[in-house]
Parts: structure tokens; C-alpha cells; sequence
């Protein structure tokens, strides 16, 4: 029996019911790869921007400062570390840092806020919100000079100016308060206005120098990856590669845990979206399935007295339903295919409804919503449609089998 | 050995039909003879097609045994039944035999292919047998472009293609003309006569009685005469 072709021809008796079924399942698939498509596209780039604000994906610090930091929980041979970090498959950079809080007044006022203390020669474009955001001045020369880069909402707060002075205040390494007198080279604004109006960035051996630091002690090596995907393996790469005491080695979800929790939540919600579109194309094509079984029920009535058997019967019904969910997916490639490339390079831009400085979690939200399928998604969301008509025809194919041929031979 | 291909004994069928018990076949006993060619008669209800069902194993018996060719069908499992009807038994009913996707010749070869019987011989087997019931030429048609004769001959060429040990046709003349009717008997006499096919057929018109040799009569499921013809 060649059931392949047999269930082939059954599906087009009914042609505008298939074509119906296709084109719902074809929707449902454009629907899948809508959601898990901003879904992958908006957290990565949520990931990554948050990423870029001084953690990295993965953060090297001493052990206990992820649950109260303090600029006396050092990591020592930070430089070393960072040598070693770099090696590790799966990294693209790696960062010396020093984050800690401090006060920062000009001649009008003193505000609180953070500082981020870099090597600027190794910082890049690339791997910092910050240096990426300048609108105006320089980023910082050296590592060693009295320069400071900082916000603008900061500036109109403190009233500050390119090429005008600022003093921070922060506790050292021993306790004591230590204040350090720089300049104004450049000014960012990334849009988020807790960030603009609180962060500051400085050169590290400055605030090595200042804070009672060795010259290669810092509180964090901050790790980016290449695909944010990876991160929890790159991390325990990383762990067992440093294998070190005193430290702790972090992903983003822990470092960021406000992000972590909105990335989680939004995902759950997507999930649960998912589910709900899936369930509805499944109840599509199990009424189709099963409408076909009952409307032939004469049919198989005569081929089980002509010798079929149930369990022949049961395939020949869900090769139908594999045709039904191949057919499903040509259709959700042919239409899913412009409106992804739409969405991929183009997007929509939702400025209107949620503004252009909208930010989850501290990390800017961009407002044009644009997708991007993974790989993996794709796999999935392709079998999650086959696996669901696949069980969708299980019934159907059952109860073919299972009418008494009698009763199927009295229907006309 | 006797001849005998199927026998029923002291068979009763009761249906329920809401809350009243029918009894379709009374205490029927039976045999059906090798080579026969044989009406089942009697009024509507009388359980002719009953008759039919149990003898192919599509229905189970309440009571009674049912041999066919020695077979106690009580003791096969619905896929020995499955393969005893494939493999020994051609079923032909009033109408809506064939499956309209297939072709005329697809028809005829179904269960050809689901015995497995390799593709040449198969093609020889259904072009002969389309010949033989006069379709030369019409195998490609599908069901809708055949007429009501024709469609019965395809299957009359399904039920005996495979050479079974008896053909079981409910009504098979029963939706045709009276001349299509009397080609259906000439080609079912002929089958009977020259390759001994065992016929049973169910049936309300004289006509197709008188051209039994064989009269079973029922009444209210149970046998009502038993007549050999000369
Ligand atoms: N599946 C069933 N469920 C309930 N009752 C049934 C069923 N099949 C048959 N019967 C009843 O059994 C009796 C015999 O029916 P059967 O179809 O065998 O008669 P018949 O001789 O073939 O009649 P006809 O000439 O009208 O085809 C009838 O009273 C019928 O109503
Ligand atoms: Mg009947």
C-alpha cells in the first residue's frame, strides 16, 4: 500500500478546507516566529546593552561583593585575571574595572552617584554604553590622568561644562574618605536618566592611586561573550579555568537581577502566548482531521471489509495529518518569509506609543521593534508545529479505526 | 472434507435499538457450500444483511459459532479477521463501494496491494480481471465518471481478484437498472461457472432470485426455506 500517496490525494478532496487548515497553521507559524523572533532579537539586545553599562555578561569579583559592594572587597591580580579571561573560547573582551559610589559636587552642589574607573586605551566603542552614547568632548586620554567623563543630566545638575572641574568623594579601601579633584573632558547620554545623572567614568589607576588600591586590584574583570546565548558556559569555562578562591564568577542574571527578573517575566509571558497560539491551531487542525475521518466513515467501512486493518487505517490518517502539516508549513514559510524580512531589516517603529527613552530594568529599550530567529528557535518552533499536528491527528486516526465497519457501512 | 466454505451455527445477532432488543438473526443455522450461487432473501428487516455481516466477521455473533473454511472466527483476533476477509473473502454492497479518489483500476488493485502482491503481477491480475467484468479501457476513470453499473462491476473486479473463497454482495443490483441489473447476474454466473467462485448475494428482486440456484429465504432472522435448484 502506498500509503504516502493515497493520504496525499485524500487531503486535496477537500481543497479549500486543506488550503484553510495550511493557510491557519501557516499563520500560526508566522505568529511563533513573530513572538520568539522579538523575543530573541529583544533580549539580546537588552542583554547586550545591559552588558555594556560595566558587568559584561559575565563578572569576575571577589567573593561577596555581588550581595554588598564595597570598594574593600578588591580582586587581586586583576590584570592577570583579565589576561587569562581573554583566552577563554567564547569571549570577546575583557575588562579591569573599579565601580563603586561616590559623591560628586561641583562649586554649586553635590549630588551621589556611581563611578565606573577604566583603562580607556582598552575600552571600546563596542563593549561600553557609555563611550558609544558621548555627544560631546572626549573620552578619557589615559588611564592615569585627572580627566572625567560624565552625564548629562549630571552636568545640568552640577551645572558643569567641558574642560570644568568636578570633585568626587568616595571611601578608600581602608574606610577612610578621600576626595580627588578632575576635569570634564567628554559627556554622554545614553537616555536612561538614573545613568545620565549619576554615573561617572574615570581613569583607573587614578582611583587605584586614590581609593588605596595595588596597581592591579580592581572590583571587577567584566567578561563580554560572543553570543549571549552562551553565557552560562562561558562562565563555568571561565570558573573552572581561574579555579581561584576569594572570587566569584557571575553571569548578567545575577550582576543585573532587575533585568534578569523582566527578561524572565517577559519570557514566561511569551511562553505562555505560545501555548495558547498553539492550542488554538491545534483545535483547527484536530477539527479538520476529524471532520475528514467522520465524513468517510462509509469509506473505511469498505475498506476494512476489503481487508484493511485498524492499524493500516490509523496510518494512512496520520500521514494525512504529516501532509496536512507539511502543507502548513510551506504556507507559514511562504508568508512568514516577507514579513520577517520586514521585521528584520526594517522593524516598526513604536516611538509613538512608548517614547524614545523608554527603559526596563535601567537598560534602554529600543523603540523599533525589529526580530531575529535564532537557529534553535527556528528548529523549534518548526517541530512544535509538526509534534502538534502530529498529536492533533492521534484521535482522529484512532477513531478511524476503532467504528465498527458495520456501523460505518450503514452511513451513506 | 465437505465443501462447506462457511456454516453458521445456531447463530443469533440481537441489536439494541434504544431501549427495544431486535433480534436481527434468530437461531440461524447454515451452511454455504463450495461453488454455490445463492440468494439470500426475505423481507426488509429480515436479516439479510446481518447474514452477510457476520459471515465476513464484520459483526460478531451474540450466540452461535461461524466457520469459515474450518475457521472458528471467535477465536481470531481483528487482524486475523482483517486478513481472513482480505485474503478470502470479496465483499460487494448496494453501492458507494469504491473510493472516489481512486481510479478504476486503483480500485481493483487495493487489495492487491494491501495483500502485497508485487507490482507486475498485480497490473497483469487487475488488467484481466477489468477485461473480464468488460471495463477494458476504463481503468483510468474515477468513480464519479463511471455509471452505476459500471462503478458495480469495478466492484464485482475487486471482490474476485484476489480469488477469494466467497464473494458476499449485499443488494449489488440493487441500484441499477434491470438491464444493467441482468449483466451484473450474467457476469456473476459467469465467474460462478467458469473459475467456481462461490457467490452469496442478498437480494429482494424475483428476477435475480429466479436466477439463483440456490433460495434462501428468511423471516424475521430466521430461515424461512432452504431450496436447491436443479
Ligand atoms: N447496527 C444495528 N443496530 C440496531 N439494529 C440493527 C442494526 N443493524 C440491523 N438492525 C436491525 O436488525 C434487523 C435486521 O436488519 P438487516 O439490515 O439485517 O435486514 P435486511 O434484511 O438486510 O433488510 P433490508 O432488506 O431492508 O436491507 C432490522 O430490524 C434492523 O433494524
Ligand atoms: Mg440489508
Amino acid at each position: 500500500m502506498r500509503v504516502t500517496l493515497f493520504a496525499w490525494r485524500n487531503l486535496w478532496r477537500r481543497k479549500r478546507r486543506t488550503l484553510i487548515t495550511g493557510f491557519s497553521i501557516g499563520f500560526g507559524i508566522m505568529l511563533a516566529v513573530t513572538f520568539t523572533g522579538t523575543g530573541d532579537y529583544g533580549y539580546t539586545n537588552m542583554i547586550n546593552a545591559g552588558a555594556n553599562m560595566g558587568f559584561g555578561h559575565v563578572t569576575i569579583e571577589r567573593q561577596g561583593y555581588n550581595l554588598s559592594p564595597g570598594l574593600d572587597k578588591p580582586v587581586e591580580n586583576s590584570e592577570q585575571v583579565r589576561d587569562i579571561v581573554l583566552k577563554i573560547e567564547g569571549v570577546n573582551n575583557a575588562y579591569v574595572r573599579i565601580m563603586g559610589q561616590a559623591m560628586f559636587a561641583s562649586a554649586n552642589k553635590t549630588v551621589g552617584g556611581m563611578f565606573l574607573a577604566v583603562h580607556p586605551k582598552e575600552e571600546s566603542a563596542e563593549h561600553n554604553l557609555f563611550i558609544r552614547s558621548m555627544v560631546s568632548g572626549e573620552m578619557l586620554s589615559s588611564s592615569d590622568n585627572r580627566d572625567v567623563v560624565i552625564g548629562t543630566h549630571l552636568a545640568k545638575k552640577l551645572n558643569l561644562r567641558l574642560g570644568k572641574k568636578l570633585i568626587y568623594t568616595t571611601t578608600d579601601a581602608n574606610g577612610e574618605i578621600v576626595s580627588a579633584i578632575s576635569r570634564v573632558t567628554g559627556i554622554f547620554e545614553t537616555g536612561v536618566k538614573e545613568i545620565d545623572g549619576g554615573l561617572v567614568m574615570l581613569p583607573i589607576n587614578t582611583v587605584r592611586n586614590q581609593i588605596g588600591y595595588k596597581n592591579d586590584e580592581a572590583t571587577l574583570v567584566a567578561a563580554l561573550v560572543n553570543d549571549q546565548r552562551y553565557t552560562q558556559a562561558v562562565r563555568d569555562r571561565v570558573a573552572r579555568r581561574l579555579n581561584a578562591k576569594n572570587v566569584e564568577i557571575l553571569t548578567w542574571k545575577q550582576t543585573q537581577g532587575d533585568m534578569a527578573g523582566i527578561v524572565a517575566m517577559d519570557r514566561g509571558s511569551n511562553y505562555i502566548s505560545q501555548i495558547l497560539i498553539g492550542l488554538l491551531i491545534a483545535a483547527g487542525i484536530f477539527n479538520t482531521l476529524l471532520m475528514s475521518v467522520l465524513e468517510r466513515r462509509r469509506e473505511f467501512g469498505i475498506m476494512m471489509a476489503v481487508g484493511m486493518t485498524p492499524a493500516t487505517l490509523f496510518k494512512l490518517i496520520m500521514t494525512e495529518s504529516l501532509w496536512l502539516a507539511a502543507v502548513g508549513i510551506i504556507f507559514g514559510v511562504i508568508i512568514t518569509t516577507p514579513w520577517y524580512w520586514y521585521l528584520y531589516n526594517i522593524g516598526i517603529d513604536f516611538t509613538g506609543a512608548i517614547g524614545d527613552d523608554y527603559s526596563a530594568g535601567g537598560v534602554l529599550v529600543d523603540p523599533v521593534m525589529k526580530i531575529r530567529l535564532f537557529k534553535e528557535s527556528i528548529i523549534s518552533i518548526l517541530s512544535g508545529v509538526f509534534l502538534l499536528t502530529l498529536a492533533s491527528g492521534l484521535y482522529p486516526a484512532w477513531k478511524a479505526g476503532h467504528i465498527p465497519p458495520v456501523q460505518s457501512l450503514m452511513q451513506r | 472434507m465437505t465443501g462447506a466454505i462457511v456454516t453458521m451455527e445456531n447463530v443469533t445477532k440481537l441489536y439494541e435499538q434504544g431501549k427495544i432488543e431486535v433480534r436481527a438473526v434468530d437461531n440461524l443455522t447454515l451452511t454455504i457450500q463450495k461453488g454455490d450461487f445463492a440468494a439470500l432473501c426475505g423481507p426488509s428487516g429480515s436479516g439479510k444483511t446481518t447474514v452477510l455481516n457476520l459471515m465476513g466477521g464484520l459483526d460478531l455473533p451474540t450466540e452461535g459459532t461461524i466457520h469459515i473454511e474450518q475457521q472458528n472466527l471467535s477465536e481470531l483476533s481483528r487482524s486475523q479477521i482483517s486478513n481472513m476477509r482480505r485474503d478470502r473473502i470479496g465483499f460487494v454492497f448496494q453501492s458507494y463501494n469504491l473510493i472516489p479518489v481512486m481510479t478504476a483500476y486503483e480500485n481493483a488493485e487495493f487489495v492487491l496491494k494491501l495483500q502485497g502482491v508485487p507490482e507486475k503481477q498485480c497490473h497483469e491480475r487487475v488488467m484481466n480481471i477489468l477485461a473480464e467484468v468488460g471495463l477494458q479501457g476504463l481503468e483510468h476513470r474515477r468513480p464519479d465518471e463511471l455509471s452505476g453499473g459500471q462503478q458495480q462491476r469495478v466492484a464485482i473486479a475487486r471482490a474476485i481478484v484476489t480469488r477469494p473463497a466467497i464473494v458476499l454482495a449485499d443488494e449489488p443490483t440493487a441500484n441499477v437498472d434491470s438491464v444493467t441489473a441482468d449483466a451484473l447476474l450474467d457476469l456473476m454466473q459467469e465467474l460462478n461457472r467458469v473459475e467456481r467462485t462461490t457467490f452469496l448475494f442478498s437480494t429482494h428482486d424475483q428476477r435475480v432470485m429466479d436466477r439463483a440456484r440456490r433460495l434462501i429465504r428468511l423471516r424475521d432472522g430466521r430461515l424461512e426455506q432452504d431450496e436447491v435448484r436443479a
